[in-house]
């Protein structure tokens, strides 16, 4: 279980991206998908949570015990893959529990377990440089999944992705996630994203970050993007986020 | 790949066949101005015929030999010193903030001092022998060695820093795996061009003593006037430089590069 206490983060000499009083409770194997506009702290919470950065005010507890810096019991998915281009595909896969001290043996059967699961399992001892982009997200996942974390921190990992292998690249972390329901804290600017994946949905205000609102989301899975209720939730949630966009346009426009 | 080899061919024969102009033009000026303008005098300008000369009769009492043998080796012991230094000066200015606002610009000034002016010092020190050499060296090459470890450092990518802290590496795992790896490429050409700075500062420290080496034996033609014998060190001087670069650094470089992926 994670929680997060009245957290706040303000950076001295800016007034963006600051946070102000976030509250949330996360039960284990809960899927959080994070939205709002652009430059609300979405990352900067994400941050948080995996210890790369430190709060002003409040505090985070995982399992009760508070965070106090980055930890493998909380693996973050970045933007782009962080893979170790020294490294192919399988020892990529297999360094992050090599941190953990897992035995070699056991190691590899993991990195080829988790390969299999996105389909790379051929590509194991392939350079980095020859995968696609959506590749190298995959190996990142399969790294991120194999150090069998209790939270999984993903900052709109697909978003540097075309839209075919953004969709294929979902299905698949679907697929996983209803297999082994890991908890997991995903922040992407995309709608669409948010209702296929969230059992909740955490809307964040900007300036300060806030939670705006948290959507219940209790769709059947798996979700279809045409679904009825999937397009209505969809637009509630762009209606919200697009209502904090024109806000803060407004504010800064009346301010010049 | 067949291809790849018939360019590279191409390139060479291109590179050698300007070279060959180059001598030509060099004949001819030498024709020109000694033999028949009479403008200047024949010890006072090199001819590709009597370097040619010059570099027989080196090749042939073995002095050539023995001197490039001497010459490298010190280089390279010196080289190593300097690289064991400044790795250890780079690191720890990249690792204190202190010295990497204080130390960091005296290394930078000690940079752009050239090496030659170590000559004096290395002599009261150590007198005219091989150590005065090798402090030249060291002198010569570890400060931009030094640089170069603590940009390799800086210029590691901060999101593998990053996405290692999260996968729980510790201090000494993320110096191991991570950023270790990671300045590879660019200390490889640290080692490039530290090496460069090495070799003249060799040629610095021998020409001013009497110990055998290439520095020495362009002294010994300028002792003896012979000014086609300076001119063949000087050539000898630059070819090993060159060959050193290419055949190891440059290797090196393109093999690690590949690998990457950044070729």
């Amino acid at each position: 279980m994670l929680e997060l206490k009245k957290v706040g983060k303000t950076y001295p000499n800016t007034v963006k991206r600051t946070l102000k009083d976030i509250s949330l409770t996360i039960e284990d194997g809960e899927f959080i998908c994070i939205v709002g506009p652009s430059g609300c702290g979405k990352t900067t919470l994400l941050n948080l949570v995996a210890g790369l950065e430190e709060p002003t005010t409040g505090e985070l507890l995982l399992d009760n015990a508070p965070i106090t810096g980055p930890g493998a019991d909380r693996v973050v998915m970045f933007q782009e893959a962080a893979l170790y281009p020294w490294l192919n595909v399988l020892e990529n896969v297999m360094l992050g529990m090599e941190f953990l001290k897992v035995p070699k043996e056991e190691r590899q059967r993991r990195a080829m377990r988790y390969l299999k699961m996105v389909h790379l399992y051929e590509f194991a001892e392939y350079p980095i440089h020859q995968l696609s982009g959506g590749m190298r997200q995959r190996v990142a996942l399969a790294r991120a999944l194999a150090m069998d974390s209790k939270l999984l921190l993903m900052d709109e990992p697909f978003s540097a992705l075309d839209k075919q292998t953004t969709n294929m690249l979902r299905a698949e972390l679907e697929q996983i996630w209803l297999k082994n329901h890991k908890t997991i804290l995903f922040v992407t600017h995309s709608a669409e994203e948010a209702v296929y994946f969230a059992d909740r949905i955490v809307v964040l205000s900007e300036n300060p970050g806030q939670i705006k609102e948290i959507i219940s989301c209790d769709l059947k899975r798996p979700r279809k993007i045409d679904d009825e209720e999937f397009i209505h939730i969809r637009h509630q949630l762009l209606e919200l986020v697009r209502k904090e966009v024109m806000k803060f346009a407004k504010e800064e426009y009346d301010q010049d | 790949m067949q291809k790849k080899n018939t360019t590279r061919i191409k390139k060479v024969l291109e590179l050698l066949l300007f070279l060959v102009i180059l001598i030509v033009l060099w004949q001819f000026f030498y024709f020109l101005g000694v033999d028949l303008l009479g403008l200047w005098k024949s010890y006072s300008v090199p001819s590709p015929g009597g370097v040619a000369i010059s570099c027989m009769n080196l090749l042939q009492s073995g002095v050539l030999f023995s001197a490039i043998l001497k010459s490298l080796g010190r280089g390279i012991v010196g080289f190593a010193m300097a690289i064991i230094l400044g790795v250890i000066l780079g690191i720890l200015i990249h690792h204190f903030p202190y010295l990497n606002r204080n130390l960091k610009p005296v290394i930078l000034g000690m940079q752009t001092l050239p090496s030659i002016c170590w000559v004096p010092f290395s002599i009261l020190w150590f007198g005219l022998n091989n150590s005065a050499i090798l402090f030249v060296v060291v002198m010569g090459s570890a400060f931009s060695m030094s640089l170069a470890v603590d940009d390799a450092i800086q210029n590691v990518p901060p999101l593998y820093i990053k996405a290692a802290k999260t996968m729980g590496a510790g201090q000494k795992e993320l110096y191991a795996k991570v950023i270790l790896p990671a300045c590879v490429p660019s200390f490889i050409a640290g080692l490039r061009q530290g090496w460069s700075f090495a070799w003249r500062a060799l040629m610095s420290g021998e020409v001013m003593s009497s110990t055998i080496g290439l520095g020495q034996t362009l002294i010994v033609g300028r002792d003896m006037a012979d000014i086609n014998q300076v001119m063949l060190v000087m050539i000898v001087i630059i070819l090993v430089g060159v060959v050193i670069d290419k055949c190891i650094f440059t290797t090196i470089e393109n093999r690690v590069l590949k690998k990457r992926g950044l070729l």
